[in-house]
């Protein structure tokens, strides 16, 4: 039921960003003035299975303005962090503004420029944990920054973001860090007028340091949501519990695929672990993948 | 029919008349603009439909591979060159030189395109030295 869920929203949305970017890793275009941009994402990694909708809007030609709220339709187990740069990796709903604060205009087709990020967030969902209830969530959080250069045939795109939450006594998902190196071609065969379709091909590296996740002392006890009973709890001199089994550092590396045709984009990744060292013990998440469509649309100003 | 009547119809029909009376006009014909910074598409499309809804174009038509955008103008448009720029700057790209084409009065060193109240400096070799408007295509930097 949930799947056929997914299948009608990805059908229905049938939307994702502005078309221009990687799928795992940072990226620097916004939206022109009074454009926007509706879309979705179906992501996989370590059996969790995320839809992914969202909405972006351009306030000028430097600044847009997100909307995304992926929420689980399989929790699988509890990987941390973000999935992509710009989207949350737990069911979260992020406000994103993008300032694009330089912008080098070099040539015909080529660009050079950099965007700040600023977002935060608030829980959708309480996905179950294996090691004991799962964790209330405090407000997220976000800031991060991408450089990149841009061309007809060439793609180079650097970032780096920090994601936090608020702690407020209560229980605590793990701070992220999250960089990513893009490069990105678009073959000469492809490399057509408009309205011919456009591909472009990606190779995202992405690496992920993640801290660990606690819990506040005072939440109640229970089992985690295969059965498995919850560790007896030993609060440190401030009342938490810091989770052994959470956060981790791990590189991450693949190909990705943007195809647009018209207003339409499509598009495809997979990311395989090149390092991974987790906290304690979790389940091995090796792989990640995500797929999106999303609609252009172009600004109504007169 | 009263005096009164017909006065007030004659004075009805005046203000019609003035009302039906064009304003000058900007007469650009056809723009050709080189823009930076467009790398695909969807950015192609973006500008092409935000020029495409200013009141007064025609066509809009966007080499990637020139960078070059061809505006086609409908005749008594009011359009300045300025709002194209403008819209090619709201939507994060840079436009450059143009080739215009215009109807215009030269004066002095310059070319005043009709009724949009920007004129250019233009080479002397292309002035006629009349007064009358002049359809002229030039260059601007």
């Amino acid at each position: 039921m949930k799947r056929l869920a997914a299948a009608l929203c990805l059908s229905a949305l049938c939307l994702w960003a502005d078309g221009h970017g990687p799928a795992f890793g940072f990226s620097t275009a916004t939206l022109g003035a009074g454009d926007s941009s509706a879309g979705t994402a179906m992501m996989w990694r370590s059996g969790v299975v995320m839809l992914s909708p969202y909405f972006s809007y351009g306030i000028t030609g430097n600044v847009q303005i997100s909307i995304s709220s992926p929420f689980h339709l399989n929790h699988g187990e509890h990987p941390v962090g973000r999935f992509t740069g710009l989207m949350p990796g737990d069911p979260e709903m992020e406000v994103l503004a993008a300032w694009r604060f330089h912008h080098s205009l070099t040539g015909i087709g080529t660009r050079n420029e950099s965007t700040l990020y600023l977002g935060t967030s608030v829980s959708t969902q309480l996905p179950p944990r294996t090691d004991g209830p799962a964790l209330r969530r405090a407000p997220g959080f976000y800031m991060a920054a991408a450089t990149g250069h841009i061309s007809r045939r060439y793609y180079v795109w650097a970032g780096a973001g920090y994601e936090r939450y608020a702690s407020l006594g209560v229980d605590h998902p793990s701070n992220s860090l999250l960089g990513s190196l893009v490069l990105g071609w678009r073959p000469a065969f492809l490399n057509k007028e408009d309205p011919a379709s456009d591909c472009r091909f990606f190779w995202e590296t992405t690496g992920e340091d993640v801290a660990h996740a606690w819990r506040s002392a005072a939440a109640p006890a229970g089992a985690g949501h295969h059965g498995v009973p919850a560790p007896l709890p030993t609060a440190n001199s401030s009342g938490i519990i810091v989770l052994p089994n959470s956060g981790g550092r791990g590189v991450y590396s693949g190909p990705s695929l943007l195809y647009t045709h018209g207003n339409l984009a499509f598009q495809l990744g997979a990311q395989i672990a090149a390092w991974r060292d987790p906290n304690g013990i979790q389940p091995a998440e090796r792989f990640r993948v995500v797929a999106g469509v999303s609609y252009f649309f172009p600004g109504r100003r007169r | 029919m009263t005096r009164w009547t017909r006065n007030a119809l004659r004075g009805l029909m005046l203000i019609l008349l003035l009302r039906g009376t064009k304003p000058a006009h900007a007469e650009y014909m056809r723009i050709h603009l080189r823009v930076y910074g467009l790398d695909c598409g969807v950015c192609a499309r973006g500008v092409s439909a935000s020029i495409g809804r200013l009141a007064g174009v025609e066509g809009v038509k966007v080499n990637l591979q020139s960078g070059m955008l061809d505006i086609t103008l409908a005749r008594g448009n009011r359009l300045k060159l300025s709002d194209l720029r403008k819209r090619v700057r709201e939507n994060g790209f840079r436009s450059l030189e143009a080739t215009v084409t215009a109807i215009g009065r030269f004066s002095g060193s310059g070319f005043e395109v009709l009724g949009s109240g920007e004129s250019y400096a233009v080479g002397r070799a292309s002035q006629s030295g009349a007064s009358d408007p002049v359809e002229l295509t030039f260059h601007v930097r």
